[in-house]
């Protein structure tokens, strides 16, 4: 049935997307700048009409009558800024990619949109479709963004900068490294088993293999039928944040960046899937296989099979990025009151956690082409990251704002709709959390409304019996997940790798989609046995000659018109 | 020879039975599983282990339908759909299916006409002219775009047709002669004796604009029109790919809750029960099927 939907759905909509092509070219008419205030939230002396492209989500919780183009955000543009917000088109996940692909073809881009691709992005700026903001950004941005943006040592403005010029305003996104391992803690407790005896929450390969072996053989959650650590069929993830059920807390311990383009010793570009490291870590899941301690059905068990696993006590170690007890691990949580997670992850054997940056870049916010007040996106930014994040009397001044974020409307409901926060915030607001849950610092200090009310969850947690999931979950993710990233962080045992290529390139449009499904293919093999581990060679053989090989050369290449080191 | 063919007459009788109980629960246990979904625990939903009976019974589920604005707009907008949609298909379909049912000496263009509805239901204009035309007659955003875009289904209109070229012409006859005029012998002869061909192609009406949900993606941009179906079906967010496309925690707990399984077999369950109501009042008339006349030629 969805296949069926889905199959239809885009052949429509390619079928609109044609029709715009061919009936309906022509670009808006292109209006006088209307002059505004000075400042970098200057308002307009005329009401500014600003169309827009959003993204949306179902169920966003607008308060009754609120809708995307009218709520508390649009209004506080509209006052603040004397601009309207008019939507020209609102669609959710991939039909808002359609909308665009859309827009573009038929030069009817709304003047001020969310693109979530690099790749769309790149074809906006090839097509000069969108207008450079360098300058705005130059003379608008407020000191504080500018702060937040430069916490990133200028990697997260680089993914939107072409040629020296900024053509868009990126959202940024913080490290999610490492990937935990959530070990049920009740489970060790049950079975005897110690390990971590130093307490640094790092396990080595051994260990997590002997917690494994463990819980599938003494069975302590009482299943009947437990298995001792399960992963999804990709098993490999090009990012910390999307590590849920990968083995990348494996790779980690053999240094190997699966999916990453990353520098060799000798300087030289290498993709980190086709690395020794990467060898031997598929080795040792191998053995893991042979012996049973990984899931006898790896390979046909998908993401929800495995969810259902924990949930059913058959399986007590769970990896992915710190916060999944907040959206993952809850359900287990919910029909097991007595699991307990504890957050490990997994180092090499002089102790330290191999992990590469995230992609600092994270959905970017453009400026149609010819566009009047192309300022006005930088202002947007000013006003939602700078404004409203250091506004001390919201409840005052903007009510109906802080009923939203009490409500928990969704930020889709902002206009300008990607997330900008600076490289430490998420350790800074630990700081904040464990600085009063130590009692160091006051309730008042602490410093986003958001930390405040995690706190308070927190303490509701601690003190027992009117506990809800949710707020296990916060302490589980936080006391538990954020403070491994903090103490790893403290005592520099994280070696980061920070990759080198993040884009697409020519060959990779091509080929990269048999590249890959060749590597996953080849990897689910090697480890369920029925390609030798030797064969790995093969597979680097054959990926190069298929176009890894050329991919490679093409991202030397582009790395050296960058001149630099190409972040 | 006669004992043997009835045991194998029975024999086919009981496979027969044995084959309409099979399809019948085929169609009915996956709604039994939705509903016990959809009445347990989300986190129970998660695991998978919900059979035909709710696991950690809870009406939380519904309690969020009810307090979700979206959901009640977009079944507002489909009720009016459905009514809107209902009245124009039949008005247009009996006013059209009438005249056609005539034999060429009384509708000398009959043959043009049947020619162009014909030509029409083979090829249809297609998706793309049909998305232009709504657009330029400035119908985006809303519900007419639903709605005038199927005003006349044909095939429903050459249902309707044949039925009326079987309904027994002497009753027209006696009406002309009482001093019927053409619309009163439609109004009170053709259509009283039409009721359960009326009542099927009002039932696919029905059930045609309330389940489509692909109308609503095209020719709604913005998502305070959506319809019913076109809303439920953005619910179903795979949180896995959201993960893997850089979601932030907060679109990952919002994601968990709003396509919680639980919640999604809940409003599933919501938006089936309008046609469960209807269909009990059809049905009698489907069932009935045949016409009886008062008089045998």
């Amino acid at each position: 049935m969805r296949a069926y939907g889905a199959g239809w759905r885009i052949m429509g909509l390619v079928c609109i997307l044609a029709a715009g092509v061919a009936g309906c070219g022509g670009n808006r008419k292109n209006q006088e700048p209307i002059a505004a205030e000075e400042g970098g939230m200057g308002s307009y002396q005329e009401v500014l009409e600003c169309s827009f492209g959003r993204r949306t989500l179902a169920n966003p919780k607008f308060p009754d009558g609120d809708t995307y183009e009218d709520n508390a955000y649009t209004r506080y543009v509209l006052e603040k800024l004397n601009v309207r917000v008019i939507d020209d088109f609102e669609a959710n996940g991939e039909d808002y990619d359609r909308q665009v692909s859309l827009a573009i073809a038929s030069g009817e881009l709304p003047d001020a949109l969310f693109i979530g691709s690099k790749d769309i992005l790149d074809e906006l700026v090839e097509n000069d479709l969108v207008e450079d903001l360098t300058q705005a950004y130059e003379d608008y941005a407020s000191e504080y963004m500018k702060e937040v943006y430069d916490s990133y040592d200028g990697r997260c403005l680089d993914t939107a900068t072409y040629n020296g010029r900024l053509m868009a305003i990126p959202g940024t996104n913080l490290d999610s490294a490492p990937c935990v391992a959530y070990v049920r803690q009740d489970w060790l407790e049950k079975a005897g088993l110690i390990v971590d005896e130093d307490g640094d929450h790092c396990l080595t390969i051994e260990e997590l293999e002997r917690i494994g072996r463990t819980f599938l053989e003494k069975d302590p959650g009482g299943s009947g039928n437990p298995v001792g650590m399960a992963f999804v069929p990709y098993l490999t993830a090009d990012d910390y944040g999307g590590s849920g059920y990968t083995m990348n807390a494996v790779t980690s311990a053999f240094g190997a960046y699966p999916k990453l383009w990353i520098r060799d010793e000798d300087g030289n570009v290498v993709y980190g899937s086709t690395t020794p490291q990467m060898k031997a870590s598929l080795g040792k899941l191998a053995e893991w296989f042979e012996e049973g301690v990984l899931d006898p059905q790896f390979g046909t068990r998908t993401w929800d099979d495995i969810t259902a696993l924990l949930t059913n006590n058959q399986l007590g170690i769970a990896f992915g990025p710190w916060h999944i007890p907040d959206w993952l691990l809850n359900n287990v949580k919910g029909m097991n009151p007595e699991a307990e997670f504890a957050a490990f992850t997994v180092c090499d054997g002089e102790g330290r956690v191999n992990v590469a940056h995230s992609n600092a870049g994270n959905g970017y916010m453009v400026v149609r082409k010819g566009y009047s007040n192309p300022e006005v996106i930088v202002k947007m930014l000013n006003l939602f990251f700078d404004d409203l994040v250091n506004h001390s009397g919201l409840e005052q001044e903007a009510p109906e704002i802080a009923a939203y974020m009490s409500l928990g409307v969704d930020n889709s409901a902002r206009p300008f709709q990607v997330e900008v926060n600076a490289y430490t915030s998420l350790l800074d607001d630990y700081a904040d959390i464990k600085g009063c849950m130590n009692g160091e610092i006051t309730m008042e200090e602490v410093r986003t409304a958001e930390s405040k009310s995690i706190v308070e969850s927190i303490r509701r947690y601690l003190k027992g019996p009117k506990a809800e999931v949710s707020d296990w979950s916060r302490y589980t993710s936080r006391m538990g997940g954020i403070e491994l990233i903090e103490s790893l962080t403290k005592k520099g045992q994280f070696r980061w790798e920070t990759p080198v290529f993040r884009g697409t390139t020519k060959t990779m449009k091509k080929s990269g989609a048999s590249l890959g499904k060749m590597e996953e293919e080849t990897f689910v093999g090697i480890v369920t046995g029925s390609v030798p581990l030797d064969r790995f060679d093969g597979f680097v053989a054959d990926w190069k000659a298929q176009g890894g090989e050329k991919i490679t050369a093409e991202i030397e290449e582009a790395l050296a018109a960058e001149g630099g080191n190409g972040r | 020879m006669i004992r043997k063919k009835g045991v194998m007459a029975n024999l086919g009788t009981g496979l027969i039975y044995g084959i309409v109980v099979l399809l019948g629960l085929v169609c009915l246990l996956p709604m039994l599983n939705i509903l016990a979904i959809s009445f347990s625990g989300s986190d129970a939903a998660a695991a998978n282990i919900v059979g035909f009976v709710p696991v950690k019974f809870t009406t939380a589920a519904y309690e969020k339908i009810v307090e979700d604005r979206q959901f009640w707009r977009s079944f507002g907008i489909s009720v009016f759909r459905v009514v809107a949609g209902l009245a124009v298909n039949l008005v247009l379909i009996v006013l059209m299916a009438y005249p056609l049912s005539k034999s060429k000496r009384e509708f000398c263009g009959r043959g043009v006409y049947m020619g162009l509805l014909i030509f029409a239901m083979l090829f249809s204009g297609g998706m793309i002219p049909t998305y232009l035309v709504v657009k330029n007659l400035h119908l985006l955003n809303t519900v007419w775009a639903l709605v005038l875009p199927g005003a006349v289904p044909i095939f429903s209109v050459i249902m309707v047709m044949n039925f009326f070229m079987g309904v027994p012409k002497s009753l027209e006859e006696a009406a002309v002669i009482d001093g019927a005029t053409p619309m009163q012998v439609l109004a009170k002869v053709y259509i009283p004796c039409s009721k359960p061909v009326i009542a099927t192609i009002a039932l696919f009406s029905i059930v045609g604009n309330w389940n489509d949900f692909f109308g609503g993606l095209v020719y709604m941009t913005k998502v305070h029109n959506y319809p019913l179906q076109t809303y439920i079906q953005t619910l179903s967010v795979k949180l896995e790919d959201m993960l893997n496309s850089g979601g932030s925690l907060s679109s990952l707990i919002h994601a968990m809750e709003v396509s919680s399984q639980n919640l999604n077999a809940a409003k599933i369950v919501v938006s089936v029960i309008p046609l469960l109501l209807i269909y009990p009042l059809l049905q009698r008339y489907l069932i009935t099927g045949i016409v009886v006349g008062s008089v045998k030629e």
